[in-house]
């Protein structure tokens, strides 16, 4: 009610009012192809941003793949390190072991992935 | 202009990132963004740019449009802070160039039209302040209630009503604007 009542009281305008409206008015002004250009950029800048992220991943695949290989060659030097009686234990209580921590490091890696993404 | 279509194609940005309605929306209000910005900056060519980044700022911003006050109202707000982002910008850059020593270049190079070629609403806004200006400019050249002045600039009510009564008031010391035809 209250803002019913405070619009109402803005509508009332006096003369000088709309003496101002009538000098700050200017005609509409035509599209001339504005809108065109506006929705090509957007386009432009959706079509940069799908194409950042593969962009990105090529690139910083292709930086890392030299220190991976070495991670990944530690790795394996680590592995031998660990008691084959440990192993065979674990590959015999638990059959499917290799498969299991296979798919937990898959799954941390598409959890990562996925954040990434909706970052 | 209907806020519901409005909203209609909003919602249709929104939920699929539809350029076609967003360019709907472009074509609905482009003149209100030019004509407001040509009025705060003065300059057609840079009015008409700013009104290119403002449309692209809202593109990126749209979710963040609620849908309770008019979608212009909105769109203004994003008008008027790409209008000020742009001047802080082109402020730095003439403290740059100030400093490097080429004042005197810009001075030289200026484009300011003479006194003569000015319109009558520009002399008004001359006077005005640069926040006076905006807001004087949403209230009676965009018809913005003083309730979605204050969401565009972020200023409560009491104080749109009190901006515009003394850019009234300065507008009346300066001119007779009674002198001045309508139209």
């Amino acid at each position: 009610m209250t803002s019913k009542i405070i619009i109402m009281a803005e509508r009332i305008k006096d003369a000088e009012d709309r003496l101002l409206e009538s000098l700050f008015a200017s005609p509409p002004l035509a599209d001339d192809g504005f809108s065109v250009r506006v929705v090509r950029r957007v386009h432009r800048r959706l079509w940069l941003r799908r194409l950042t992220l593969p962009t990105a991943a090529i690139i910083g695949g292709a930086v890392a793949i030299k220190p991976l290989s070495g991670l990944l060659a530690l790795a394996s030097s680590l592995s031998s390190l660990i008691p084959m009686d440990t192993i065979n234990m674990a590959s015999n209580s638990i059959p499917q072991f290799q498969t299991i921590v296979l798919g937990a490091i898959l799954l941390a890696v598409c959890l990562v992935s996925t954040r990434f993404l909706e970052d | 202009m209907s806020t519901s279509a409005d909203n209609e194609l909003v919602a249709r940005v929104v939920s699929g990132q539809d350029t076609a309605a967003f360019g709907e929306l472009v074509r609905r209000h482009q003149s209100h963004v030019r004509n407001f910005l040509r009025k705060l900056s003065g300059d057609h060519t840079l009015a008409d740019d700013l009104a290119q980044d403002c449309f692209i700022h809202a593109w990126e911003k749209l979710q963040t449009y609620s849908g309770r006050g008019s979608f212009i109202g909105w769109l203004l707000k994003v008008a008027y802070t790409t209008f000020l982002q742009s001047k802080r910008k082109s402020k730095r850059y003439a403290e740059i160039i100030h400093s490097a020593g080429h004042h005197a270049d810009i001075e030289s190079g200026s484009d300011a039209p003479a006194n003569d070629e000015f319109t009558d609403v520009e002399k008004f806004l001359a006077v005005l302040t640069e926040e006076e200006r905006a807001i004087m400019v949403m209230s009676y050249a965009c018809g913005l209630s003083h309730r979605e002045i204050g969401e565009a600039t972020d200023l409560p009510v009491g104080t749109v009503k009190s901006v515009i009564f003394r850019g009234k008031e300065k507008i009346r010391n300066s001119f007779d604007i009674k002198d001045y035809n309508h139209g």
